[in-house]
């Protein structure tokens, strides 16, 4: 039961990844200087987010949920030792949920209070794609200690360090690709085309540095990613099969199929997050006294068949309406419409 | 302020905070539904106008509510983690349903905002009262799980640990009915009023009289109705307090001495120190009749209960009053308004009393969380754990409240100001 729920967290958080990191994505994308084509873009993505905004948000929530549900020992493990990244966490949280409406639903659309909110909504979101990855970096580092008692210990030095902060450079750099090969596909004006495929071009080159840049800065760490690879070749080959995807990728976006191209770079960018998680499986958590699994921290088994249910009934519900609501929205022209 | 405190406050202001996008966010689609339904019913231009400022309100108001709702599964961890370290497992389930309706209410939203002219229009219709159902059913999940906090059921407490969890029995407990029926009556009647306040005010302005008559007939609907029904929910609610928490019901009453023919106060300031009531009204036998229906029942009072173990009395007491005194006057105005409905909206000086009566649904609502969550203290499960135990140890709270402070009231300010931007462009659109 409990790989069951593994599997539901591990799959909401690559959806989370994959689909809203590309909203992430954007956000850090309109924080570049844009100069005339800035209300295009702008329009671009509001109409290509909009109607995903908020359900791209809820993978979030069913993670923390199962966590809290099934698992309630690591949720309140990480909870206490990373409270200051989650707080900086959810402070971008609100500000960029809030910004990305606001833009879009303010009844007065001037150029004052536009740029003050695509600012904030830019902002926000390298901010919080960065402690997400800050965040997702220092469960595994064996800092955390929850039988500490000095401030620093217990609650800076899990999450400090050059390690932690260059998997939130990561991070940002991986949404910010993601959005670029997304909104290609978005848009059929040929100079915005060209700026989303050239975005595409210096994020996939920042991801591979920043990707270099993880591996250099986990030297540091207890046990270094060379390390831990060579421990699990199973890695190496998910890792190698990521990076032979560029090529696939970059096919595909010349021959201008973006569609699968868009599916290409999604199961990419999910490779990593995956391949991470290999490294440390069986482990949720790595604290100073030793490993957290997933199998140490479960609820008993009522609780973990119940809430296995309602996972089940939910994406039942849940996976046809999203189905419909991208079928909708972005498969257009396959629907027999109505109206104008 | 000492962490504890500052942990309370924080849960207080991010609840208090939330409550008001949440009753928002899974009643107005309902109304917002309403005025959609006459409008593809009618062709009534003047309806399409109105599903579209109540739809942008909609989503100004959901997007702050999502994240706010967000912050809240995150605080639970972050404030409580001995909390949730054992009730997680207990109380999981119907947060996890929840979760299930908030995501179909996401989705739904989507698909209704931006979905004009590419959908047949019932089905559109559909998935705009999809948002309005699936936020009415997460709303009543959460509420199950406050109930457990105050009826828990569902386990066995053995040495500071749960046994033999049943995660159906925690949801089902005691007080989950009774209480969501309470809020989600709570949410109609104050979300109706307050949208019917607001159009009640631009009619008297005389702005837009054919679009505010016809809201304002919408909202008062639900508000009228809701209002109606709110002080039978309301006496359910009580009784089962009386049954299940009698230190919360006797700190309501500021009621120091268990006795039969126990009086109700009406109004009045409880003293713990004295244990002494100031300046109420009584009833005599009035709270015995309406919490064991019978007058000359005995009440349990304080006394009975070790001092440590009381929860603030004055607060829950005039929090109580505020809430009462506030339901009293809306049924007030809903029998009125069945009354007037007959003949168009009613003469000005009620159109006035709507204007005036328009925030006092949230304020009964945040009056009655209060009464809910500090008549409880100073347990966070009732008779299980204390606040104090449940607590995290991560010093330095009162930051955190602080932060959330300066952060929720800009928010606060921002809703408001983007709000009344919207209420005055579709107002000057129509003239007047």
């Amino acid at each position: 039961m409990v790989e069951i729920l593994v599997f539901f967290i591990g799959a909401s958080l690559l959806l989370y990844v994959v689909l809203g990191g590309s909203d992430f994505g954007a956000g850090i994308i309109e924080l570049l200087p844009a100069g005339p084509l800035r209300d295009a873009q702008k329009e671009v993505i509001n109409r290509a987010m909009g109607p995903v905004w908020e359900a791209n948000h809820m993978w979030l929530i069913l993670v923390v949920v199962i966590l809290f549900t099934g698992f309630p020992a690591i949720f309140t493990t990480v909870m206490i030792a990373l409270h200051g990244p989650m707080l900086a966490l959810l402070v971008g949280i609100i500000v960029r949920g809030v910004a990305f409406s606001f833009r879009h639903y303010d009844a007065v659309q001037e150029e004052r209070t536009q740029r003050i909110y695509t600012w904030l909504f830019g902002l926000s979101s390298l901010w919080t794609s960065l402690w997400l990855g800050i965040i997702a970096a220092s469960l595994n580092r064996g800092i955390i200690d929850p039988t500490a008692r000095d401030f620093w210990a217990a609650y800076v030095a899990p999450w400090w360090g050059l390690y932690p902060l260059s998997v939130g450079v990561l991070v940002t750099c991986i949404y910010a690709f993601l959005a670029a090969i997304y909104l290609v596909g978005e848009t059929k004006d040929p100079v915005l085309h060209r700026r989303f495929l050239r975005l595409a071009i210096v994020f996939n080159v920042l991801v591979i540095l920043a990707g270099g840049l993880v591996f250099l800065a986990s030297l540091g760490e207890q046990q270094s990613l060379a390390v831990a690879f060579a421990r699990r070749p199973l890695n190496m080959a998910v890792m190698a099969l990521a990076t032979l995807l560029f090529v696939v990728l970059w096919f595909l976006v010349t021959k201008r199929r973006s569609l699968l191209a868009r599916v290409v770079a999604a199961g990419q960018m999910a490779l990593i997050p995956f391949g991470w998680y290999l490294l440390y499986a069986p482990d949720a958590v790595l604290t100073a006294s030793g490993p957290l699994s997933f199998q140490d921290a479960a609820a008993p088994p009522a609780t973990l068949r119940l809430l296995i249910i309602a996972l089940v009934v939910g994406s039942l519900f849940i996976f046809p309406s999203l189905f419909y609501l991208l079928r909708v929205f972005k498969l257009r022209g396959t629907l027999p419409g109505r109206g104008s | 302020m000492d962490d504890l405190l500052a942990a309370r406050a924080t849960m207080a202001f991010s609840l208090g905070f939330h409550i008001v996008f949440a009753s928002i966010g899974m009643t107005m689609p309902f109304m917002m539904c309403a005025a959609h339904w006459r409008y593809l019913r009618k062709k009534d231009p003047v309806y399409l106008e109105l599903t579209k400022m109540w739809m942008k309100g909609v989503a100004i108001l959901f997007a702050v509510g999502a994240v706010s709702g967000t912050v809240l599964a995150f605080e639970l961890g972050l404030l409580w983690p001995g909390f949730m370290k054992h009730a997680g497992a207990i109380i999981g389930m119907p947060f996890s349903w929840e979760g299930t309706a908030f995501f179909l209410e996401a989705i739904a939203i989507g698909l209704f905002l931006y979905g004009w002219n590419r959908m047949h229009p019932w089905v559109h219709w559909g998935t705009g009262l999809l948002v309005g159902v699936s936020g009415f059913a997460s709303g009543i999940f959460v509420v199950a799980a406050n109930a457990w906090m105050n009826a828990p059921a569902g386990f066995d407490w053995v040495d500071g640990a749960a046994l033999n969890v049943d995660p159906v029995a925690a949801m089902f407990n005691r007080a989950w009915l009774p209480q969501s029926l309470h809020m989600q009556i709570a949410a109609l009647q104050a979300v109706g009023l307050a949208v019917a306040g607001i159009h009640a005010w631009l009619l008297l302005r005389g702005k837009a009289p054919d679009l505010n008559r016809k809201a304002l007939r919408i909202a008062m609907v639900f508000g009228a109705t809701a209002s109606l029904l709110q002080p039978f929910a309301g006496h359910f609610a009580g009784t089962r307090v009386a049954e299940l928490q009698p230190a919360k019901m006797a700190a309501i009453e500021g009621l120091f001495e268990t006795r039969s023919r126990a009086p109700l106060t009406l109004g009045g300031l409880p003293d713990p120190e004295t244990r002494t009531m100031k300046w109420g009204v009584e009833v005599p036998g009035m709270l015995s009749f309406l919490a064991h229906g019978d007058p000359a029942a005995e009440v349990i009072g304080l006394d009975r209960f070790p001092r440590e173990d009381w929860p603030p009395v004055l607060i829950t007491h005039v929090a109580f009053q505020i809430m009462v005194g506030i339901g009293t006057l809306l049924a007030i105005v809903g029998v009125l308004w069945f009354w007037f409905a007959r003949r168009g909206e009613g003469p000005r000086w009620y159109l006035w009393t709507l204007v005036a009566c328009a925030p006092l649904g949230m304020v009964a609502i945040e009056a009655g969380w209060v009464v809910t969550e500090v008549g409880r203290q100073p347990w966070i499960i009732q008779g299980i754990m204390r606040t104090k135990d449940a607590v995290t140890p991560v010093p330095g709270m009162v930051y955190h409240f602080y932060l959330f402070l300066v952060l929720y009231l800009a928010l606060a300010a921002a809703t408001t100001w983007l709000l009344l931007r919207q209420i005055r462009t579709v107002q000057k659109k129509f003239g007047g």
